[in-house]
C-alpha cells in the first residue's frame, strides 16, 4: 500500500508531464503540418498554374499555326516535373490539340468549363489535382491547357512530416520523462517522505521523528515545516501529559496512602466508638433493668398493702370499729397515692430517657372516649358532675391506644378533680382540616394565665385548690409528654372562673363515611370486652345507649344505617345487638328478620329497644329481649348480661387457676376471687402451673409474667401451641413494664391484661363476670 | 463546412444525402450544360466553315505580324496603319478582307492594299507576293530590300530565292518555311515561337543559289 502510494504520486507526476508535453507537441505538430500542407498545396497549385501558363504561352504559335508537334514538344518539357501525370492542349472547339502523359496511359478528360471572366479553374479528384487554363491571345481564347498532377509529393511530404513528428514527439517525451524525474525528486520525494513519516508517527506513536526540510517548492516546504512543528508540539504536549500523568499517579499513591492512614484512624476511632457504644448500651441496659426492677419490686409490696387493706375494709373477717375503718382507709389511700406516684415517676423517667415506645394503631376516638367515660363515671357521679362526650362519628387517629386513653384519663380526671360539684366535664373530638382536635373541657374555676405556662412542669400544683393530697403533680407533665410523643402539643385555653379547655390535635386517618363505626383493622377476638352493636338511626338515642353500655365496660359499636346492619353484624360478629324498630328506610323488624335468617348472624342475640309496645311480635320474629323505651341503665345492662350469659352456655363451673409467685399477692387474689364466689386453685411458679393445667383444664388462668422456673410468656406460648389449651382463657396480671413486642404478643395471645400499678381489682372482677359463668349466681 | 448541431438532429440523414446528391447532381448538370454550349458553339463554327487554303493563309498573314518585331524607325516611318499588301493577282479575294477586318497589329489598324508594282510595296509591312509575280521576283525583292517589309509567298522556292516566309502544304496542313537570314538582314526580328512552328528555317542567305 505504501509502495503503491509512492508509485501513485510519482507516476502521476510523470504521466502529467508526459501528457501535457505530448499533447502540446502533438497539437503544435498537427497545426504546423496542417499549415504546411495548406501552404504546400497552394504552392503546388500555383506551380501548376504557372506551368499551365508557360505551356499556354509556348503553345500560342503552335495553335496559331496549327502545329501540334510543336505543342507536344512544349508539353514534353513537363517530363522534368514527375508529379505531372498528364497534360493536354485543347482547341477552342474542345478538340485535343496536343497531349502528354507521364505513364503513357492517356485518359482523355472532358474539359471542364471555365467560368466566364476567369482564365483558370482547378479541382481535386482521386488524389489528383487538375487545372485548366485558357490560352488567351489579344483577349481572345485560342485554346486551353489542361494539367493533371498527382499529390504524391504532398503525401510524401506528409509522411516525412509524420516521421519527423514521431521522432520529435518521442524525443520530447523522453526529455519530459527526464525532467519529470527531476520534478519527482523535487516534489514527489518530499511528499512520499512526509507520508512515510506520518505513517511512522501514526503507527508507532513516535513523535520524535522529523520530516527532512526542503527549500522548494515553497508550499511543500511550509507543509513539511508545519508538520514538523506539529510533531514538536505533540511531542511536547505528550511529554507534558505523561509528566502530568506520572504526577497524578504519584499524587494518587500519596492520597491512597493518606486515605489508608485516615481509614486506619477512622477504624480505630470507630472501634473506640463501638466500645463506648457498648459501654453506653450496657449502662442503658442497666438503667432499663433498674427501672423494670424498681417497678416490680416497689409495686409488689404496695399491691399487698392495698389489697389487704381493701379486704379489711370489706369487713369480711369481722366488723371494724370506726377508728379501724378510718385507719384502713388511710392505709388504702396512702398506698394508692404511693402506687400512682411510683407509676408516674417511672413513666416520666421513661419518657425523659426516650425509652417510651408507642405501639401505634388505628384508634377509634369514640370508643376511646366511651372507655374513659365508663372508667371515670363513678368519680364524676360522686361529685354529681355531668360527664359528657361529643364526638363526630368515624374519627380515627393513629396512636398508642393505651397512651391515648391515659392522656384522656388524666385530663378528664384532672377536670373532675378541679371542677366543683354539679359541674360539667365534656370530651369533644371533631375534624379540623385533616386533623382530629381532641378537647377536654370543664366549667370549673379555670387556670390563671400566669400559671398556664408552668402547669405542665413536673410536681407543679395549682396552689388555690388546696387539695394537696390528691394527685402526684406528675399527671399533666406526663400527659403533655405523651401528647408530644404522638407528634402534637398539648394546649390550654382558660379564663379564671370560666373553666378550662385542654386540647391537642392528631392527624386524621382517612376512612370512608360508609365505614361508620367499623374499625379498620378487625380487632382479633380478644375476649376482654363483649362487643355490642347498637342499631339505631337516631343519634341521640344511640349515644345514650352507647354511653350506658360503654360505662359498664362493653365495647360498643353503632350502626345508624339499618340497611347495612346485617352486613356490619356479619362482619363485626358482636356478642349482642340492640335494635330499634322505628327506623328509616328499613324497619327494625325487617332488620331482625335479616339477622335471624342469615347464618352468619343468626346466633347473635338481639335486644329490641323500642317505643313500640309489641313484645309478642318481636319475640316471635326471634328477638331475644324486648325492651320498651324509656329504658333505664339497669334494665338495659341486665338484659345484655342475660343475653351474653345465655350465649356463653351453662357450662359446669371450673376453677380459676391463679399463678403468682409472691405469696402475699397470691393470697390477696385468692381472697378476692373467693369473695366473689369463684373456685380457685393456685400455682407458685411456672412449673406448678404447667402441671396443674396438664392435669385438669381450668376455667381461666390469672397469670403473672415474672415467675420462677418458667416465665408467664413461656407458659402462654406452650399453652397456645397445644390444641387442648389453645382456647384457654388467660388474664395476665403483672407489674412488669412491658416492651412494645411483649405488649403486642400478649394482646394476641391473652384475653385480658391488667397492670398491678393501675387499679386492677374492679376491672378484673368485671371481666371475670363476663367471661366466666359466675358461680356466685348459681350458688346464690 | 458543418451545419450547426441542432439541425443535424432534426434533419434525417436520408434527406441530407438527398440534398447533397441533388446539389452535386445540379452542379454536374450545370457543368454538362455549359460544356455542351461551349463545344456545340465551337463545333458548329467548325462545321460551318471548314477553312479553305487561303482562309488559313490569310490568318497566317495576320498571325505572322504578331511574332515579328519591326525596327522602331521603320515602324514609325510607315504611318499610322499596318498595311498588308498583296502584289499581283489576289488569290484571297474577299476572304482576306473578312479575315483581317477590324484587326490591329502593334496597336495600328490593319489595312489591306492590293498593289501591282513593286515600287508600292516599300510602305507595306507585310507583302504577299502572288504566284503571278514569280517571274520578276528578283526585282520585287530588290525593291523592298532594306525597307523592312516581311515578304510572304506561296511561290515554290520563294524562301530559297530571297523571300522571307514561304507557305508549304504538308498533307492537309499548311505550313511555312522561314529564311531567317533575309529577315535579319531586313532588320526584322522573328520570334522564336514563330521559328518553332516553322516547317524549316534557313539561316544562310542564299543557300539555294
Amino acid at each position: 500500500m505504501f509502495k503503491a502510494q509512492k508509485h501513485s504520486i510519482s507516476r502521476k507526476l510523470t504521466w502529467m508531464n508526459m501528457l501535457v508535453s505530448g499533447a502540446a507537441l502533438l497539437l503544435a505538430c498537427a497545426a504546423f503540418i496542417a499549415f504546411d500542407m495548406i501552404t504546400f498545396r497552394q504552392a503546388m497549385l500555383r506551380n501548376l498554374s504557372t506551368q499551365a501558363q508557360i505551356i499556354g504561352s509556348n503553345s500560342i504559335s503552335a495553335l496559331l499555326f496549327n502545329d501540334p508537334q510543336s505543342a507536344e514538344n512544349t508539353l514534353l518539357a513537363l517530363k522534368a516535373a514527375p508529379n505531372i501525370l498528364s497534360a493536354q492542349v485543347y482547341l477552342t472547339d474542345g478538340r485535343p490539340f496536343a497531349s502528354y502523359s507521364r505513364d503513357r496511359d492517356r485518359h482523355r478528360t472532358v474539359l471542364p468549363p471555365i467560368p466566364s471572366r476567369q482564365t483558370e479553374t482547378h479541382w481535386v479528384e482521386d488524389d489528383q489535382i487538375a487545372l485548366v487554363r485558357l490560352i488567351v491571345l489579344d483577349g481572345k481564347p485560342i485554346g486551353a491547357v489542361y494539367i493533371r498532377s498527382d499529390l504524391q509529393e504532398l503525401r510524401g511530404r506528409l509522411q516525412r512530416y509524420a516521421i519527423i513528428a514521431a521522432i520529435v514527439l518521442s524525443a520530447c517525451l523522453l526529455a519530459a520523462l527526464l525532467i519529470s524525474s527531476i520534478f519527482r525528486r523535487a516534489v514527489a520525494e518530499p511528499i512520499v517522505n512526509l507520508s512515510k513519516i506520518a505513517k511512522v508517527v501514526s503507527r508507532d506513536k513516535n513523535y520524535s521523528v522529523r520530516a527532512t526540510s526542503i527549500r522548494s517548492p515553497a508550499e511543500l516546504a511550509i507543509l513539511i515545516d508545519a508538520f514538523n512543528e506539529m510533531l514538536t508540539q505533540i511531542q511536547q504536549s505528550e511529554k507534558a501529559l505523561r509528566k502530568a500523568h506520572d504526577e497524578l499517579e504519584q499524587r494518587v499513591q500519596e492520597r491512597t496512602a493518606e486515605l489508608e492512614a485516615a481509614k486506619k484512624e477512622v477504624e480505630e476511632f470507630s472501634h473506640s466508638i463501638l466500645l463506648a457504644k457498648e459501654e453506653v448500651e450496657r449502662g442503658s441496659r442497666f438503667k432499663d433493668q433498674f427501672l423494670s426492677t424498681m417497678s416490680h419490686e416497689l409495686r409488689t409490696p404496695l399491691n399487698a398493702v392495698l389489697g389487704f387493706s381493701d379486704l379489711l375494709a370489706d369487713e369480711r373477717y369481722g366488723p371494724l370499729n370506726d377508728r379501724q375503718q378510718r385507719y384502713v382507709a388511710h392505709i388504702h389511700t396512702g398506698g394508692k397515692h404511693l402506687l400512682k406516684l411510683i407509676s408516674d415517676i417511672l413513666d416520666l423517667s421513661k419518657i425523659e430517657a426516650g425509652r417510651m415506645e408507642l405501639a401505634r394503631e388505628d384508634v377509634t376516638v369514640a370508643s376511646a372516649f366511651s372507655e374513659v367515660i365508663s372508667a371515670l363515671y363513678p368519680l364524676a357521679e360522686k361529685k354529681s358532675q355531668a360527664l359528657l362526650q361529643q364526638v363526630e362519628p368515624n374519627l380515627q387517629v393513629h396512636a398508642d391506644a393505651m397512651r391515648f386513653k391515659q392522656v384522656l384519663m388524666n385530663l378528664a380526671g384532672n377536670a373532675i378533680k378541679f371542677t366543683p360539684e354539679s359541674g360539667r366535664i365534656e370530651l369533644l373530638a371533631h375534624q379540623v382540616d385533616d386533623q382530629v382536635r381532641v378537647e377536654v373541657r370543664d366549667n370549673g374555676p379555670g387556670i390563671p394565665a400566669e400559671q398556664q405556662q408552668r402547669i405542665f412542669e413536673a410536681f407543679f400544683r395549682l396552689t388555690e385548690t388546696g387539695s394537696a393530697t390528691e394527685g402526684t403533680g406528675l399527671g399533666l407533665a406526663i400527659t403533655s409528654r405523651l401528647v408530644e410523643l404522638h407528634g402534637s402539643k398539648l394546649g390550654i385555653e382558660s379564663r379564671p372562673s370560666e373553666g378550662a379547655c385542654f386540647y391537642f390535635s392528631l392527624p386524621l386517618i382517612a376512612s370512608t363515611p360508609n365505614q361508620t363505626i367499623q374499625t379498620s383493622t378487625p380487632v382479633p377476638r380478644a375476649r376482654n370486652a363483649p362487643r355490642i352493636l347498637i342499631i339505631e338511626d337516631n343519634a341521640a338515642t344511640g349515644q345514650l345507649i352507647q354511653s350506658q353500655l360503654a360505662s359498664s365496660g362493653y365495647e360498643t359499636l353503632r350502626c345508624d344505617k339499618p340497611e347495612r346492619a346485617r352486613d356490619m353484624a356479619a362482619e363485626l360478629q358482636p356478642d349482642a345487638v340492640t335494635l330499634d324498630l322505628l327506623m328509616q328506610p328499613v324497619h327494625g323488624l325487617e332488620v331482625l328478620l335479616q339477622l335471624k335468617n342469615d347464618p352468619r348472624t343468626s346466633k347473635i342475640p338481639v335486644i329490641v329497644v323500642t317505643i313500640v309496645d309489641q313484645p309478642g311480635v318481636g319475640t316471635a320474629l326471634g328477638a331475644d329481649e324486648y325492651l320498651i323505651k324509656p329504658v333505664d341503665k339497669a334494665t338495659l345492662l341486665a338484659a345484655v348480661e342475660r343475653c351474653l350469659r345465655s350465649r356463653g352456655g351453662a357450662a359446669p363451673a371450673r376453677t380459676i387457676l391463679v399463678v403468682e409467685d409472691d405469696v402475699s399477692t397470691l393470697e390477696m387474689i385468692v381472697e378476692l376471687l373467693k369473695g366473689y364466689g369463684y373456685a380457685v386453685s393456685t400455682a407458685a411458679d411456672g412449673e406448678q402451673a404447667r402441671v396443674s393445667v396438664a392435669q385438669s383444664l381450668p376455667e381461666l388462668v390469672i397469670l403473672d409474667l415474672v415467675l420462677p422456673k418458667m416465665s408467664g410468656f413461656e407458659l402462654l406460648a406452650e399453652w397456645r401451641s397445644n390444641p387442648r389449651t389453645a382456647d384457654l382463657s388467660v388474664f395476665v396480671l403483672t407489674s412488669k413494664d412491658l416492651t412494645k413486642e411483649e405488649d403486642k404478643y400478649l394482646r394476641a395471645h391473652a384475653e385480658s391484661l391488667f397492670r398491678k400499678q393501675n387499679a386492677w381489682r374492679e376491672p378484673l372482677i368485671k371481666q371475670l363476670e363476663r367471661v366466666v359463668t359466675s358461680p356466685s349466681l348459681e350458688n346464690a | 463546412m458543418h451545419r450547426p448541431n441542432e439541425t443535424f438532429g432534426r434533419q434525417p440523414n436520408v434527406q441530407r444525402h438527398l440534398c447533397a446528391r441533388a446539389r452535386r447532381g445540379f452542379l454536374q448538370f450545370l457543368t454538362f450544360i455549359i460544356a455542351l454550349v461551349f463545344f456545340t458553339a465551337t463545333g458548329l463554327l467548325a462545321q460551318q466553315a471548314k477553312p479553305s487554303e487561303y482562309q488559313v493563309k490569310a490568318a497566317y498573314l495576320y498571325n505572322f505580324g504578331r511574332f515579328i518585331k519591326w525596327p522602331a524607325g521603320i515602324a514609325a516611318s510607315k504611318g499610322d496603319s499596318f498595311p498588308v499588301c498583296v502584289l499581283g493577282r489576289d488569290p484571297f479575294g474577299p476572304i482576306l478582307d473578312s479575315t483581317l477586318a477590324g484587326e490591329a497589329l502593334e496597336g495600328k489598324p490593319v489595312v489591306i492594299r492590293r498593289i501591282a508594282k513593286e515600287q508600292d510595296a516599300a510602305d507595306c509591312r507585310i507583302l504577299f507576293v502572288s504566284s503571278t509575280e514569280e517571274n520578276h521576283l528578283k526585282e520585287i525583292l530588290a525593291a523592298i530590300d532594306q525597307a523592312g517589309v516581311l515578304t510572304v509567298s506561296d511561290i515554290p522556292g520563294f524562301s530559297r530565292r530571297g523571300g522571307m516566309i514561304q507557305f508549304v502544304v504538308e498533307g492537309d496542313r499548311i505550313r511555312f518555311e522561314i529564311n531567317l537570314a533575309t529577315a535579319e538582314s531586313a532588320k526584322l526580328v522573328l520570334s522564336s515561337e514563330l521559328l518553332k512552328v516553322a516547317a524549316a528555317v534557313r539561316r544562310n542567305t542564299r543557300s539555294g543559289d
